[in-house]
């Protein structure tokens, strides 16, 4: 039944920025994902108050899919920085504070937008040219002879997540692993075109985080009543398998659109059967010794099989399916007669195991490309942490070996950028301005926006009052303990810069990031061997980095553009 | 509650609109942010798109958006520059009507008498509108603004090769007004690539925009959490799904499609299939099991690489597709079908009854087909090899959010549409064309001692009512202009106004014809032929009262002319013997050619102004001065709004004065805007405001039904007892 009924009219603002209701959730927002940036950010507990798990957090994915945001101009927001993340798994906070930021400052300008935009999309393309170029200051080409960078890649992204509840020794056990775990998915024989196989990530809660490990091949969990059934494995040195995507619990499938009308004493539950028994004939006289399913074996089919010395798991569920074909070289088998052989396919080994309280059949494969990463943690939220920061780092492995350089992470790269925008709006303004029709004033006050904006996210790392100061030479972010005494020898309370490039014992020139400095050239293409030399490092994915400036200017920019909200109300 | 439809009213529910309108309007325009009742975000600067998003309660504006949807569902444009026109004219009207009549002040004193009386005269502005558009509008279009028009032809030969960059002008204007400013230029720059890779030939782009307006959906990927700028043109076509089975192939790859599943089912539709013993199922089973494999194994060996299905095929079709090396792809939708089948003229595979050694004749051949990774999702790629003129290419719009994306994608459609409308030929109402049903009243237009008499031939349907004839004696000086002009000089019938006339007539309809270009002329040939049937008995009952018609001509092209008069002279031998004082017949047939252009930032506007205010001070009848005034005062509307945020020279004062004293000295105007926008769209969207504003000053009450909106239900339905 349907019910016609006259629509409400839809409520309709002007200038939506300008109100104090919208300044006043955007800066509730920029809060929210500022404490959470970092090392030390804090954590947010998200719980729903009908009941559910509690889930303590500090990452954007988790963070902003459950916040209710309503307000349509923070709809655009959060949603363009999950878009962003389920791009490019890192980078949410960084690009949401960002926005933020950049929004704020330039409201604080009063500048008309159509200038707004068109200098900070110059300022970008400014940006995104100089991280590209050969010259860039804080981009390390990755050297894939040594572990070193990727290794400090996957540990800056596994300590910046603080909920994931690691020691210092736990985070070295799992960026091993995460790291040992993405080299098994690269084919050994890569020609020109690397096809990635899979890490399958299996949880294994309550266990310590310490016991986590990585296996080559596939694990499939089976229960303690099915492990009893199985029969030892008998040695061998090869397996010979085969995969079914077809049910085979006896079913009819598909009858068609008319009627089917069976007579009277007819069972075609035993004609199923019979037909069913003759495949597990078939699968016997082809000498296959591992049988997997999709979906249900019937139970005489399965004992069929056990009597004739076969192993037959089934339910391993749709997820598996394409990792087990490409393991084992198998083609889904989708008929109940008559099975082509070269759709079989083998393993080296079989096993049982036991991990923790759980079973498991391991398969082991002639050749590795898909892995499983048995993850442990103390409990459910920190384990459901711990699996996103594992699925984001090995996705920046990923886009690593795409784009193979990083970016310094720890704020050097936000500071030296910003420091380096100066330098260049005021060295050579023509060059960035060119026939827009936008005088340098205007130029200059975008400018001091947009890397105010970028060193205010570099000061978001610092949660406990800690003093942020840059120096002069490098354009580097260096941050001293909040009660150091005021008249101060710089090099003796300052270590390393953020990202542990350079230590202090150089001459820099410090100065506070907050305090007006004059800008300067900041050194630009980094020496190799400091590279080289420098041994535990805070570094970011290029690529995800990348995007998420580019994604939090261009969002900067909508929302900046916005002169009307429709809101429809129905 | 009934309420007196009146300008004021409408005045002011278009100034409410204007204001909203007006933030989005030329390049300096912003966004505006809808949100959906299930709580998307879209943003937007699409006029119609906004209007629609507002839910308007108030009547007029209902009527009012009702006008912009059906304009831009001929046009796919101005939404935006309709309401700001409507508005102005609008405002006109009142400050008019105010200064004519003290009583208007009175308005909610007013009798009901009064509030009547006003209707009429309403109603005769109304007429009068109609009589502007009808011929003025026309007039001033091919006689004066004409020689304005630029084309987007790079020479005017039959095959008219498109000029590169004015179709990037021409895009990159449309698009400053429909998406955000910081990517206008990428997004035109993508189309344009996009237009001229999915051309293969020079010619054959018409085809081309009918085919990507028709499946734009198809034929686009959105991609959110990527920049705009990672946006990209792809060679073939993408399916957004992945491949039920794929198997590598090379070379050249022959595809089928089919549209049922390929394992025969145990009982179709409207059947019984009665099982009588368990063996019989299990042969039923093996011989389903074996037709399905003897099917596969006959695609595979006339050689069929790919096999694409609409709906899901059984798992046993899938694994024998996967042990012949046929890759499949499943679900496709009807939209994707067509598209596929448009672009390769491809019939689905009909599954043949016999395993046959016949060939296989409903194959087409793909370059490649491949899986496509976009954002981790998995496509099918398809290397589609055309047989028609359009080479298929798909464009992968990125964006941050979805909303930025959908709006590129709506940019790029009406910008598809806006192009076929481009290259169509509009033609302007000189001609008399009578159709089947409906009676057409189109005057031709003398200019004779600045008066304008008409020749209105209503024929309808069986009963012919051959009206006066205005025949005059023509002195005309328009010589300037390259039509060809005649002076006739005929019995004079009594004359008649014009507006009595439509008053008399039922209903008129206004058809505005699309011709194709003087070079199809001819194939309207059985058409002409109709007309000219149709007045044959006018004309007879005309000679019984000694009447001559006298019909004229302007023919710009004076090769169709002789073409045409040879034609005509077969046809009606009568008419020529009656009009033999007429050494030549003619019929007006101007039209603004396809491809006509102006330059942006309201040249037309001031153009149209310019020359309706120079006809305006030369008529003589007062209603026509007065409404081509109006209409010319209105029409600045739209470039004062361009120019608002200008100063200095650029500011509106400024290039009025300019434009206006290069209009008097004849000089070329100058104009600082680079882009180019379409002449037939602005004259629609002209001619579609007065519609609205007319349908608008006719209505003289509102009422309002409180009743929900009901299904009718027959009466006397014998429940009731």
């Amino acid at each position: 039944m349907t019910r016609l009924e006259a629509k409400k009219p839809s409520f309709c603002r002007s200038e939506p920025l300008t109100s104090e209701r919208v300044k006043a959730t955007l800066s509730v927002l920029k809060g929210i994902v500022t404490s959470c940036y970092g090392p030390a950010g804090r954590l947010k507990q998200l719980h729903n108050g009908l009941g559910g798990s509690v889930r303590t957090t500090s990452q954007s994915a988790a963070l902003l899919a459950n916040l209710p945001v309503t307000h349509p101009i923070l709809k655009i927001l959060t949603t363009s920085v999950q878009n962003h993340v389920s791009c490019f798994s890192d980078g949410g906070l960084f690009t949401a504070i960002l926005c933020c930021n950049l929004v704020e400052n330039v409201q604080r300008i009063g500048l008309t937008p159509t200038t707004v935009i068109k200098l900070n999309k110059q300022l970008l393309s400014l940006c995104i040219s100089y991280l590209k170029s050969e010259a860039c200051g804080c981009r390390i080409p990755v050297n894939f002879s040594s572990t070193q960078i990727l290794l400090c890649l996957v540990r800056s992204i596994l300590t910046s997540k603080p909920a994931c509840m690691l020691t210092t020794k736990e985070v070295d056990h799992i960026s091993t692993l995460i790291l040992r775990a993405f080299l098994l998915i690269i084919p050994e024989n890569a020609q020109d075109h690397i096809i990635l196989g899979k890490s399958i990530i299996v949880p294994l809660k309550h266990q310590r985080v310490i016991d986590s490990t990585v296996l080559p091949g596939i694990l499939i969990e089976i229960s303690e009543v099915q492990l009893m059934k199985i029969l030892p494995i008998k040695k061998s040195d090869s397996f010979k398998v085969a995969l079914f995507c077809v049910s085979l619990s006896g079913d009819l499938s598909d009858t068609g659109e008319g009627n089917v009308v069976v007579s009277y004493g007819v069972s075609l539950e035993n004609a199923v059967l019979d037909q069913l028994l003759n495949l597990g004939r078939q699968l016997v006289s082809d000498h296959v010794d591992l049988v997997l399913c999709q979906k249900v074996i019937h139970p005489s089919l399965k004992q069929f099989l056990r009597t004739h010395h076969v192993i037959a798991v089934d339910r391993v569920g749709v997820a598996v399916m394409e990792p087990l074909s490409k393991v084992t070289g198998t083609r889904p088998i989708g008929s109940l007669d008559s099975i082509s052989p070269s759709s079989y396919g083998s393993v080296k080994d079989l096993c049982t195991a036991k991990f923790g309280f759980k079973h498991f059949f391991h398969l082991i494969p002639n050749e590795v490309t898909v892995c499983s990463l048995l993850l442990c943690n103390r409990n459910d939220t920190a384990w459901d942490e711990l699996k996103l920061t594992c699925q984001t780092a090995l996705h920046a492995l990923q886009l690593t070996i795409k784009e193979p350089c990083v970016l310094l992470g720890g704020g050097c790269t936000e500071t030296h950028l910003a420091a380096y925008i100066r330098h260049k709006t005021r060295s050579e303004p023509e060059g960035i301005l060119r026939d827009d029709g936008c005088t340098q004033t205007e130029l200059q006050l975008i400018a001091e926006a947009f890397c105010s904006a970028l060193e205010s996210l570099a000061g978001s790392l610092e949660h406990d009052g800690g003093e942020i100061l840059t120096d002069g030479k490098y354009g580097h972010f260096w941050s001293v303990q909040a009660d150091s005494p005021s008249v101060v020898n710089w090099p003796d309370l300052l270590s390393r810069c953020g990202c542990g490039l350079y230590s202090s014992q150089e001459e820099l020139s410090w100065s506070f990031l907050r305090s007006a400095r004059l800008p300067f050239v900041p050194q630009t293409c980094l020496p190799c061997e400091a590279t080289d030399s420098a041994g535990n490092l805070t570094l970011d994915c290029f690529t995800a980095k990348l995007s998420g400036l580019q994604v939090a200017v261009e969002t900067a920019n909508l929302i900046l553009d916005l002169s009307y909200v429709i809101e429809d109300k129905n | 509650m009934a309420a007196a439809g009146s300008v004021r009213a409408a005045l002011q529910v278009a100034e409410v609109l204007e204001t909203v309108v007006s933030c989005c309007l030329g390049p300096e325009g912003r966004q505006v942010l809808c949100t959906k009742p299930t709580g998307e975000v879209l943003l937007s600067r699409d006029g119609g798109r906004l209007l629609k998003a507002l839910h308007l309660e108030h009547p007029i504006a209902r009527m009012m958006v009702a006008c912009v949807s059906s304009h831009l569902r001929k046009t796919g444009d101005g939404a935006k520059t309709f309401i700001i026109f409507l508005c102005h004219l609008l405002r006109e009207l009142h400050a008019i009507t105010d200064k004519e009549k003290d009583s208007f002040f009175s308005e909610n004193i007013q009798t009901h008498g009064r509030h009547w009386k006003k209707c009429c005269q309403w109603k005769f502005i109304s007429q009068a509108l109609l009589t502007f558009q009808t011929q003025i509008l026309d007039y001033v279009m091919d006689h004066y603004l004409s020689r304005h028009f630029l084309s987007i032809f790079s020479s005017s030969t039959k095959e008219r090769p498109l000029c590169r960059s004015s179709l990037e002008m021409l895009l990159g204007a449309y698009f400053c007004g429909r998406v955000g400013r910081n990517n206008h230029n990428f997004v035109s720059q993508l189309m344009c690539d996009y237009f001229f890779k999915c051309t293969a030939c020079e010619s054959g782009f018409e085809e081309v925009l009918e085919l990507v307006d028709d499946c734009f959906v198809e034929l686009k990927v959105g991609v959110t959490g990527l920049p705009v700028s990672d946006s990209r043109i792809i060679a073939g076509l993408v399916l957004p799904r992945d491949f039920s089975v794929y198997c590598p192939a090379d070379g050249d790859i022959r595809i089928v499609i089919v549209i049922e599943t390929i394992q025969p089912l145990f009982s179709t539709f409207g059947s019984e299939f009665i099982l009588n013993s368990e063996a019989q199922f299990q042969t039923s089973q093996f011989w389903i099991t074996e037709r399905t494999k003897a099917i596969m194994k006959y695609l595979q060996k006339q050689n069929v690489k790919l096999l694409l299905s609409t709906v899901k095929q059984p798992d046993l079709v899938i694994y024998c597709a996967g042990l012949n090396g046929i890759s499949v792809v499943e679900c496709l939708s009807s939209e994707e079908l067509s598209l596929i089948q448009r672009v390769t003229g491809l019939a689905p595979f009909v599954v043949p009854q016999a395993a046959s050694q016949y060939e296989l004749s409903n194959t087409a051949m793909v370059k490649f087909c491949k899986p496509f990774i976009l954002r981790s999702k998995r496509y099918v790629h398809l290397g589609l090899i055309s047989t028609c003129s359009f080479t298929p290419h798909c464009i992968v719009l990125c964006g941050p959010v979805q909303g930025l994306v959908e709006q590129h994608e709506v940019a790029l459609h009406g910008a598809f549409k806006m192009l076929r409308q481009l290259f169509k030929d509009l033609d302007l109402n000189y001609v008399t064309q009578a159709s089947d049903q409906n009676c057409t009243s189109s005057p031709l237009i003398y200019k004779n001692s600045r008066e304008i008499n008409d020749l209105p031939e209503i024929v309808n349907g069986s009963i012919q009512r051959p009206y006066q004839d205005t025949v005059v004696k023509n002195k005309d000086e328009l010589a300037k202009t390259q039509t060809y002009l005649k002076a006739y000089s005929n019995l004079v019938v009594p004359s008649v106004e014009l507006e009595t006339n439509i008053l008399c007539s039922t209903p008129t309809v206004t058809l505005t014809d699309t011709y194709q270009t003087d070079a199809t002329l001819r194939c309207f040939s059985p058409d002409k032929a109709r007309i000219m049937d149709d007045h044959e008995p006018f004309i007879e009952s005309n000679s019984a009262n000694s009447a001559t018609e006298n019909t004229r001509r302007e023919i710009s092209y004076e090769n169709l002319q002789v073409t045409k008069n040879a034609r005509k002279g077969s046809i009606l031998p009568v008419r020529y013997k009656s009009l033999e004082m007429c050494t030549s017949q003619s019929y007006c047939f101007s039209s603004v050619p396809a491809g006509c252009v102006l330059p942006v930032g309201g040249n037309f506007e001031i153009l149209l102004h310019y020359y309706l205010l120079s006809y305006a001070k030369k008529c003589q009848q007062s209603e026509e001065t007065m409404v081509s005034m109006i209409i010319a005062n209105a029409l600045l509307g739209v470039p004062k709004i361009l120019y608002k945020s200008k100063k200095g020279n650029y500011s509106f004062p400024q290039i009025y004065i300019r434009a206006l004293h290069a209009l008097q000295t004849n000089q070329p105007m100058i104009s600082n805007q680079t882009g180019l926008e379409s002449v037939a769209g602005k004259y629609q969207l002209l001619t579609s405001v007065l519609q609205c504003l007319r349908n608008i000053l006719t209505i003289d009450l509102v009422i309002n039904i409180k009743r929900q909106p009901q299904e009718i239900y027959d009466q006397d339905s014998e429940e009731e007892l």
